[in-house]
């Protein structure tokens, strides 16, 4: 699929801000095989008084942007085309569940895609004995890591109700696991939280959703803002595969990704410390349209 | 002399009658024969000259020493920190330099495999990859900072500053009980120990060989001053702040080492070179002692929560344009459970096994050190494998010898073998123990020790000392400060003379001129509020003197003239019922802590000075009844407080620092007698009005002495508003924040004045051209709107 994005992101402050830095996750990423960038901008107003383009620890293209005249509001902006290929995955070779450990154990490497780093509680997701009971209970009978991510995916679907009211983006999955009720970014916690409680290596994916679905199809939920989804480590074999219970689906071409980590801070789309002394808005559009090929 | 030193012995043998040994481990003072150890001697041999009186005296002089220097510690209670008395255990801990080279030798070597350890995690991982390290005890830490791997420190090193922690076992030898590797704390505290100790045994001290501490201070300054990237460049020292338990101790290092103590809100990156923001812009800094865990030193890539630290600050790290140490990221090799696998990795990466062993340690992760563990539960300590804490340092999730500390009845097989990867076992630890001085004679108490090292351009370097932690009572868990334990000095004990080092540069040195100091913003707002608030507390007080004065002359609050006093002071927020009331409190409290975040640039006697005036007007709370009492309690806090104006106007070195205090205090000082005169020169103020405030000027005297008549509205304003002589005139204060003003650094346009000085110079003419008779309440109050524009450009200008 070929797709044009655009994005805005406003924030206005209440007060002049005096300084403001940024790191900026927004551009979708070149992935070999699954996704591809064929032109992408990032816009910054007020124009920044520095800018520094840089890989971070997760492969993930980040910007860091400085701005220094007093502001009363700042813009980002993307414009993108990508070229996504369908990697749905085919049929299930991932780790015996019961065998995962092991195989988790035998890697012996701290790369950026080395399952280690995603198996503990990071900054934003705690592990919980709620959860993790909950996860227990709902793949008990799956004999596989790639089953048992399944039944996850869609038995938190079906517990959790699409609530854009419910939770802000401080609020924590614990909170959200007990109300019910979130967006995209709570779905995505809930499911890392149970998945690392049971063993299971499982990582935040920040990224796009396509807006206008096929025909015939029903509108995805979190298409009008940036989406999140979850990626699951299933074994040596079948590695790394992304799946959203947002909308209980496994990733397929209506994804587009900008880059991963262990939660939402490490790819948060604009992580910022601004010096003003009153409150900050902000509001988001995103449009994810296929391009027709000529 | 004879007698006197049969005498002695007597004394002495009466000292270490009843020193109990606890069960069978090792004592400092007794070897295992019973006898008492060489190194004593001597020390004890002087001890026994003194009467109970004697020795008495001479340990409060050390304890009078910690209060006058303002050391304290702060006890975490249920609700709330309570500041107490700095527990100093008087008695040193002596040890024999023959046995500190040894012990030196296996913390060299410890500091170079941690060394070598760290830039591996942060490297290439070779330890991981062959298998000498588990991922999980780095992954899973969150002291690993992702950010920072593949970052090179700038100075080559990772550790420039360390600490162990060490006891000795029920063999007799020592080992390493924990790495301090983050931010250590302690050095200046021994330091501190060091000088309090001294002073009681002063003559003994002098010439005691014992090895002193200044050297190894001195060659790690030089060694921070060496990685500056060029000599325009800065060293600062950066603390979490004022509320942080050990801040006194960055101030003391701060204030003794010569450097800048900064807070994350002192900084500033531009262009990827972190700077310091001063009244005179932002200057660059290339070396930062860090006070502060990584985690909270820079909101934008590490914890987004911390308030203490500087956005952007990593990526200065990352372009190289400042060294941070340690570097940012070596809080990782704190974690206990690491501990189990350094003896390999020793025998790996130096080629030889550990010349100090560290505490027996087991990972619970893999099933055979599980199964040890859950084996041998009555000898061990089982708690979490990444907490940094000593393994007598227990937490509810810590079960000893077997038992949940809580009293749980969780079954704790099922929890090892559930929670394998997150747990370590260590052997239960019995310390050795040392006597300290209790109820007039020698006990002997639990000891571990804080042992430092530095990086110097020969190489790391042992301090000859350490801060010793002295348990409460013979139960090692009550060793620790927040338990009731105590510390003490350390003293290294040579069989020859020592060299008596200091920290001034010797003559063999060649000259430098020292850079000029800056004054950082954050610092010039503190001392010019600190200004502010002392000279509020001495108007505050005068008026309440004249208040009592009156009270105790005519015994009757209905006097027109105090009637009207009392609702000016109702205006205030000031109650005079009260005779100390809170406002005033409050106010020294405000100065008290003003003062406090500007520690290291703040000398002892003012501190002093500062803290005497709020014990006297805290006491004179208590008990001071109204009128004659009152006047006569105030007549004293005033002095107190002249006291502290003295010692800053006498002794404070002309830098723009006290240029700012004397700002604050000449602004308040005009303010107040403004609103004074407006209110007491009204013409409609009752009988002796101007009197009042003739004497709120301070100015009866020269009043008497220059007019010889009595006091009237005219001379009583030229006095106490023209009068360019009179120091409590408005336009003598004026005058002086116009000459303060004048001096401060110029940024921008160099030769332009600046927006304040010209309103200063405005406001300063306006009055000087004016008559008193001209003068009226309207006019005194346009003064006042001008001063506080004046505070709202300085801070605009300088504080911003």
């Amino acid at each position: 699929m070929l797709y044009d994005i655009k994005l805005e992101i406003d924030y206005e402050y209440d007060m002049v801000a005096t300084v403001g830095r940024h790191l900026v996750h927004l551009m979708p990423a070149n992935l070999p095989g699954r996704q591809r960038l064929i032109s992408g901008y990032l816009t910054i107003e007020p124009t920044p008084a520095e800018r520094a383009d840089r890989t971070d620890y997760f492969g993930n293209s980040v910007v860091e942007a400085t701005l220094l005249a007093p502001h009363q509001s700042a813009i980002f902006r993307v414009q993108a085309r990508v070229e996504r290929y369908d990697d749905a995955p085919g049929l299930d070779v991932s780790a015996p569940l019961a065998l995962l450990g092991d195989q988790i154990a035998a890697i012996r490497s701290m790369d950026s895609m080395s399952p280690h780093h995603f198996l503990y509680a990071s900054p934003r997701v705690a592990l919980n004995r709620d959860m993790t009971a909950y996860a227990r209970e709902v793949t008990a009978g799956a004999a596989t890591t790639f089953s048992a991510v399944s039944a996850v995916n869609s038995a938190l679907n079906r517990y959790m109700e699409f609530d854009p009211e419910a939770t802000t983006v401080e609020t924590s999955p614990e909170d959200a696991f007990e109300r019910r009720r979130g967006v995209c970014q709570d779905f995505t916690h809930i499911m890392i939280a149970c998945l690392r409680g049971i063993g299971i290596p499982a990582g935040y994916v920040s990224g796009y959703l396509r807006t206008i679905p096929p025909p015939g199809a029903e509108k995805l939920e979190g298409a009008d803002a940036m989406h999140a989804w979850v990626r699951a480590w299933c074994g040596q074999d079948m590695g790394w595969i992304d799946f959203d219970p947002t909308n209980n689906l496994i990733v397929g071409s209506d994804h587009i990704v900008v880059g991963w980590g262990r939660d939402y801070g490490d790819v948060a789309p604009v992580r910022g410390i601004t010096r003003t002394a009153g409150d900050q808005q902000s509001t988001q559009s995103v449009d994810v349209n296929p391009v027709e090929r000529l | 002399m004879n007698l006197s030193s049969e005498h002695r012995e007597q004394r002495a043998n009466r000292l270490i009658a009843g020193y109990e040994r606890l069960g069978d481990v090792p004592d400092e003072l007794f070897d295992v024969h019973g006898n008492i150890r060489p190194v004593w001697q001597g020390f004890l041999d002087y001890l026994g000259r003194f009467s109970d009186d004697d020795l008495t005296r001479r340990l409060a002089r050390g304890d009078q020493y910690l209060k006058d220097a303002g050391v304290f510690f702060r006890q975490y209670g249920e609700d709330a920190a309570v500041e107490r008395d700095w527990p100093l255990s008087h008695i040193p801990v002596l040890i024999h330099e023959a046995e500190w080279q040894a012990l030196g030798e296996g913390l060299i070597q410890r500091a170079e495999l941690l060394e070598r350890i760290v830039a591996d995690l942060y490297g290439d991982n070779r330890l991981i990859a062959e298998g000498l390290l588990p991922p999980a005890l780095i992954a899973g830490n969150p002291e690993w900072l992702r950010p920072l791997v593949g970052v090179k420190p700038a100075s080559g090193h990772y550790l420039s500053f360390v600490a162990f922690d060490i006891g000795r076992g029920p063999d007799g030898t020592w080992w390493v009980m924990g790495d301090r590797t983050q931010a250590p704390s302690g050095a200046g505290f021994a330091l501190e120990n060091r000088v309090a100790t001294s002073r009681s045994f002063a003559d003994y001290f002098a010439k005691a060989q014992v090895h002193r501490l200044a050297g190894f201070f001195r060659h790690f300054r030089d060694t921070l001053n060496q990685m500056r990237i060029n000599k325009d460049t800065r060293v600062a020292i950066l603390t979490p702040g004022l509320l942080n338990d050990t801040y006194f101790e960055h101030a003391y290092i701060a204030r003794y080492l010569g450097f800048s103590l900064l807070e994350g809100e002192d900084l500033v990156v531009e262009d990827g070179v972190l700077k310091v923001r001063t009244i005179d812009g932002a200057r660059p800094l290339s070396v930062v002692w860090r006070r502060l865990d990584a985690s909270y030193t820079d909101p934008l890539e590490l914890d987004e929560h911390s308030q203490l630290g500087t956005p952007g600050l990593l990526g200065a790290v990352r372009s190289g344009s400042v060294s941070v140490v340690n570097a940012l990221g070596t809080g990782v090799l704190e974690s206990r459970a690491l501990m189990a696998f350094y003896p390999e990795i020793g025998l790996h990466l130096l080629g030889e096994p550990l010349k100090l062993p560290n505490i027996a340690t087991w990972w619970c992760g893999p099933r055979e050190q599980r199964d040890y563990v859950r084996g041998n539960l009555s000898r061990l300590v089982v708690g979490p494998a990444l907490s940094t804490r000593l393994p007598f340092e227990f937490g509810n999730d810590t079960a000893v010898g077997g038992r949940f500390l809580d009293g749980s009845a969780r079954d704790i097989d099922s929890w090892i073998e559930e929670n394998g990867p997150s747990l370590v076992g260590q052997e239960a630890v019995s310390l050795s123990t040392t006597p300290a001085f209790s109820g007039g004679r020698l006990v002997a108490r639990p000891l571990s020790l804080r042992i430092f090292l530095a990086r110097t351009s020969n190489g790391w370097e042992v301090m000859p000392g350490g801060f010793a932690r002295i348990g409460r009572s013979p139960d090692p868990a009550a060793i620790a400060m927040q338990r009731g334990g105590s510390v003490a000095d350390v003293w290294i004990v040579s069989d020859n003379p020592v060299s008596v080092e200091t920290m001034l540069p010797t003559d063999k040195e060649p000259y430098t001129r020292p850079q000029p100091g800056i004054l950082p913003s954050r610092a010039a707002d503190n001392l010019y509020w600190l200004g502010r608030y002392v000279e509020r507390a001495e108007n505050i007080m005068r008026l309440l003197r004249a208040y009592h004065l009156r009270l105790a002359e005519s015994a009757n609050e209905d006097l027109p003239i105090i009637r009207n006093l009392t609702l000016y002071l109702h205006m205030l927020k000031i109650d005079p019922k009260v005779p100390v009331p809170e406002p005033l409190l409050a106010t020294i409290r405000s100065a008290i802590n003003s003062a406090l975040r500007i520690r290291d640039r703040f000398s002892v006697d003012g501190w002093t000075a500062l803290n005497e005036l709020s014990r006297t007007a805290g006491r004179f709370a208590a008990y001071v009844s109204p009128g004659d009492d009152a006047a006569h309690a105030y007549g004293e806090m005033l002095r107190r407080i002249t006291a502290f104006s003295g010692l800053v106007h006498e002794n404070m070195y002309r830098f723009s620092g006290w240029r700012f205090l004397t700002i604050g205090r000449s602004l308040e000082r005009a303010d107040a007698m403004a609103s004074v005169l407006a209110w007491f020169a009204d013409a409609t103020a009752p009988e002796g009005a101007l009197d009042l405030a003739v004497e709120f000027g301070d100015s009866v005297m020269t009043h008497r002495r220059r007019y010889a008549v009595a006091t009237n509205r005219n001379n009583a304003i030229d006095l106490l508003v023209l009068d360019a002589l009179n120091p409590r005139s408005i336009l003598y204060q004026i005058g002086e924040i116009k000459t303060h003003v004048s001096a401060l650094p110029r940024i921008g346009e160099e030769a332009q004045m600046t927006p304040l000085e010209r309103f200063v110079l405005k406001l300063h003419t306006g009055i000087a051209i004016r008559m008193p008779s001209d003068l009226k309440a309207t006019d005194f109050l346009n003064v006042r709107n001008d001063l506080g524009a004046i505070s709202d450009l300085l801070s605009e200008t300088y504080l911003g």
